[in-house]
């Protein structure tokens, strides 16, 4: 059952795993702000590397992880670049700043611009650090971690326990729409694949009847196990899966606030003190060349569109 | 003694219903007492133990009359919390009382809710894991624990209080023979401590009277029926009368002519002594002739021909089963969780195909048909009917299948009333599906699959979740279409009431293999076969070893009598 949805149940046996889920939730939340904060690669590249540090120490069956990654890379980098070259050539330019052309069309619609790769490199170094740091929280975290460590930052304890009973119960309701289906399947209502494909979703969708009505009966039971073991009598209450912070809780907390500390200053520095003029910085652009542009400006279909009309 | 749970002309009605589910109830139980609560369903011995934990009044709202305290709190003025402190209650569904994510953390539930800092947690969750042997599992997830591991956890999750009341809301409902033997010998245990007082809800007598009870509380309609002790009430005729199932050994010492009276220790047959009289009109009975068991000659209607099953290729979950099964048979397919029933009645619906060897339907292979094709053939009914109906009318439930194959409208209209005729539900025809009972919602799943005029028909646990009188007109009901309509009925069991009562054949399955496929008297009476699906014996198999009679012979003898019985209630 373990890894089914890339879903720890149980704590694994390396460093990582072995923390407190404060510490985990703790050290998530600062990775990801400072991922979310900067366009900057100097940053991003080292929070890549090590949410995959992260990973490759946990031993983790590369598999469903790979398959995830090679997916997400497909569908969002490669489309979503297609379309940003369609669409937006002029990217690199309103990020980064300068434009140096590198290949443009006959008809002058389509460009590439040395910035235009540097912004989708940075995108990329961007989406991809994302993914390893949320890959690496999902592999080291069980979901009563998950719940503990977010009840600890302050998030009230009924919407804690709400995530890991969700958990509990994923699994049962993956279980019972299998037996569902199957009972509809012999019945004769046609869900496999030789049924057309419109069919087959609002066949999907009679499905979901027995299923919650099978799920609302089990609702009452489990609010009435609560309710005989006492859950919601206080304000607080402290969590099994939480353990007391360990030696290396506290080094690996003493690190994520120094993250988060820098991570201040870098945004400080690089917006207020001494700001950079341009969203993305980038090597080879020098500072004093970055052109300002107007809004309107700023849109290359526009201008394009503006050009046609005028001739 | 001062009584720990006293009720004084105490009455309770739902708030949703117009009259009262209890009335005039004046009980007192005392610490120490070990008692068991009976009824059949809509007794009202759940709403009597709701009462005692506090979810009556506190989660389903209604009108109190009378008193009631527990450990001298008046209940009504208390709170479910404050109950919890000192009731335990281990409800009945094992898996949905089970809200934790590991064995430990659900152990812990109630010490979280306490703000027990978790240094004082943990050694406390260890010590209570091994109160009831699970101290090596803790931090085993809910998917990998069977019912009755899940069933331990929740006992020792009510001990995080030190509770001085436990209540057993149906403990044997989800669990298979032997679990449900170790379950009841467990609650034995800690019934011996004396202070503990122990409450146990159950409708299956026999199983409970595995250990000694101190009191029997019959429950009926609402009322407290009877408050005796278990020999007294098997000695009366009141057990008949509220829908309880005797012990088979009781029933087999009426069919023998044995009077009830003058035998020590009735509620136990290992204890049990018979009077010199009674134990010579057994032998007399067991050892007399009768008629043997018609054999069925039919043509073969399944054929499983070394058929051997695998998920990866790799571990088989069935290996080479290879039985025959003859139209018009009854079977009761019979083994533990996870040992390969439900697998094989997966392939026998075409759901999942065989890796190796050839079922046969009718003496031809179906590998080439699809699953809707099959199941014109074979019908399977699922355990719980709720994960079965769609619709909101009963009538147009029973005719969803011949609506999808694409049936005139007069064609369903016509099969459909004949099906709801026979299934003795043409009157209920317009009811929404919401408005029945559990039993009837599981007559309405037959009828719909009744409605492609199947040959097979599989019944998965068709006796859970029912009470004695439920479980009986089921069983008539689907006896009655095996008679009239020669359909062929695979039982999916653990219960061995069943087996004996309704069929012919029982097929055995341990670890992915065939261990048996014989008559069902031949099976209860095989020691080795027992052991290894994890039945339990029957009293009657406990009684001929007493009266040192062959197992075999009696258990068929018993059921031919009972066949003969019903024979005669058929000419009638």
């Amino acid at each position: 059952m373990n890894n089914r949805f890339v879903i720890n149940y149980t704590p694994g046996p390396t460093f990582l795993h072995q923390l407190s889920g404060f510490t985990k939730v703790f050290l998530f939340i600062v990775v990801t702000v400072a991922i979310i904060a900067t366009y900057d690669v100097r940053i991003l590249w080292p929070l890549c590397i090590i949410s995959i540090a992260e990973i490759v120490s946990m031993k983790p069956n590369w598999k469903p992880i790979i398959f995830m990654f090679l997916f997400t890379f497909f569908t969002v980098t490669i489309i979503g670049n297609i379309m940003l070259f369609v669409v937006s050539p002029d990217a690199g330019l309103n990020n980064v700043g300068t434009e140096t052309i590198l290949w443009t069309s006959a008809s002058g619609r389509f460009y590439i611009s040395k910035e235009w790769l540097w912004y989708i490199y940075v995108v990329w170094v961007k989406r991809t650090a994302s993914f390893a740091s949320v890959m690496a929280f999902a592999l080291m975290t069980t979901p009563s971690e998950f719940a503990s460590g977010l009840n600890k930052c302050g998030l009230p304890y009924k919407v804690c326990t709400i995530i890991s009973l969700a958990y509990r119960t994923i699994p049962d309701i993956a279980n019972d729409f299998v037996d569902i289906r199957n009972s509809m399947m012999m019945r004769g209502v046609e869900l496999g694949k030789k049924a057309p494909l419109g069919k087959r979703l609002k066949n999907h969708v009679t499905l979901l009847v027995p299923l919650i009505m099978s799920s609302f009966g089990k609702v009452g039971n489990i609010a009435n196990a609560m309710d005989l073991r006492g859950y919601g009598k206080n304000k607080k209450r402290t969590w099994y899966a939480e353990h007391e912070p360990t030696k290396y809780d506290r080094i690996v907390r003493g690190i994520t606030i120094a993250l988060g500390i820098a991570t201040i200053v870098y945004i400080l520095w690089a917006r207020i003190i001494d700001p950079w003029p341009a969203k993305i910085w980038a090597p080879f652009v020098d500072k004093s060349a970055i052109q300002q542009i107007s809004l309107e400006e700023s849109f290359f279909l526009f201008r394009w569109l503006k050009g046609l009309f005028n001739k | 003694m001062e009584p720990i749970i006293s009720f004084k002309n105490f009455g309770f009605k739902y708030k949703t219903q117009s009259s009262p589910t209890l009335f005039d109830i004046n009980l007192d139980i005392y610490p120490g007492q070990k008692v068991l609560i009976l009824g059949a369903s809509g007794s009202g011995k759940s709403t009597l133990c709701n009462c005692i934990n506090g979810l009556i009044p506190f989660s389903f709202e209604g009108e109190i009359t009378g008193s009631l305290t527990v450990a001298g709190k008046e209940t009504k003025k208390s709170s479910i919390f404050e109950l919890s402190k000192d009731v335990g209650t281990v409800l009945q569904d094992s898996d949905a009382q089970f809200v934790g994510l590991s064995v430990g953390e659900d152990i812990a539930f109630a010490m979280e809710n306490i703000c027990m800092p978790r240094s004082e947690m943990a050694p406390l969750v260890m010590k209570n894991a091994s109160l009831v042997g699970m101290q090596d599992f803790i931090d085993h997830v809910p998917f990998e624990l069977s019912g009755g591991q899940k069933q331990k956890v929740a006992i020792a999750g009510v001990f995080a209080n030190d509770v001085r009341v436990l209540i057993f809301d149906e403990p044997l409902a989800a669990l298979d023979p032997q679990m449900g033997m170790t379950a009841v010998s467990l609650i034995d245990d800690l019934a011996k401590d004396d202070e503990r007082t122990i409450l146990i809800i159950e409708h299956r007598l026999e199983d409970v009277l595995y250990r000694p009870v101190d009191r029997i509380i019959l429950m009926g309609g609402g009322r407290i029926v009877a408050d005796m002790t278990p020999d007294d009430l098997l000695k009366s005729t009141l057990l008949k009368e509220h829908g309880i199932r005797e012990p088979l050994y009781i029933t087999a010492m009426k069919y023998a002519g044995c009077s009830l009276e003058g035998n020590r220790n009735l509620c136990s047959l290992e204890d049990l002594e018979f009077s010199p009289e009674n134990e010579n009109k057994l032998k007399t009975f067991f050892t007399s002739d009768y008629k043997p068991l018609p054999e069925n000659q039919n043509e073969p209607i399944i054929e499983f021909d070394h058929v051997s099953f695998s998920y990866d290729g790799k571990q088989k979950v069935l290996s080479d089963i290879d039985f025959t099964i003859r139209k018009g048979e009854r079977i009761a397919i019979i083994g533990k969780n996870g040992a390969g029933k439900s697998t094989a009645a997966k392939l026998l619906c075409g759901l999942i195909r065989p890796s190796e060897g050839e079922i046969r339907l009718g003496g031809k292979d179906i590998h080439p048909l699809t699953v809707k094709e099959i199941g014109e053939r074979v019908s399977y009914v699922m355990q719980n009917p709720n994960q079965m109906l769609v619709k909101d009318i009963i009538k147009d439930e029973v005719g969803l299948a011949l609506q999808i194959r694409g049936r005139s409208a007069e064609e369903i209209k016509n099969t459909t009333e004949k099906v709801l005729k026979a299934c003795n539900l043409f009157k209920m025809r317009n009811w929404p599906v919401d408005a029945i009972s559990y039993g009837q919602k599981k007559r309405v799943t037959v009828a719909s699959m009744m409605a492609l005029e199947p040959e097979i028909l599989v019944l998965d646990e068709p006796t859970a979740g029912q009470d004695f009188r439920s479980y009986t007109d089921i069983m008539n009901f689907v006896n009655a279409l095996n008679q009239e309509y020669g359909i062929t009925i695979l039982f999916i069991t653990h219960d061995m009431h069943l087996a004996i009562e309704n069929t012919e054949r029982a097929i055995v399955f341990a670890d992915g293999q065939l261990i048996a496929a014989d008559r069902v008297c031949s099976v209860l009476a095989n020691e080795q076969v027992i052991a290894r699906a994890s039945l339990k014996q029957t009293s009657l198999y406990r009684l001929a070893l007493k009266l040192q009679l062959d197992p075999e012979s009696t258990i068929e003898r018993f059921i031919s009598y009972e066949a003969e019985l019903k024979g005669g209630e058929i000419d009638e």
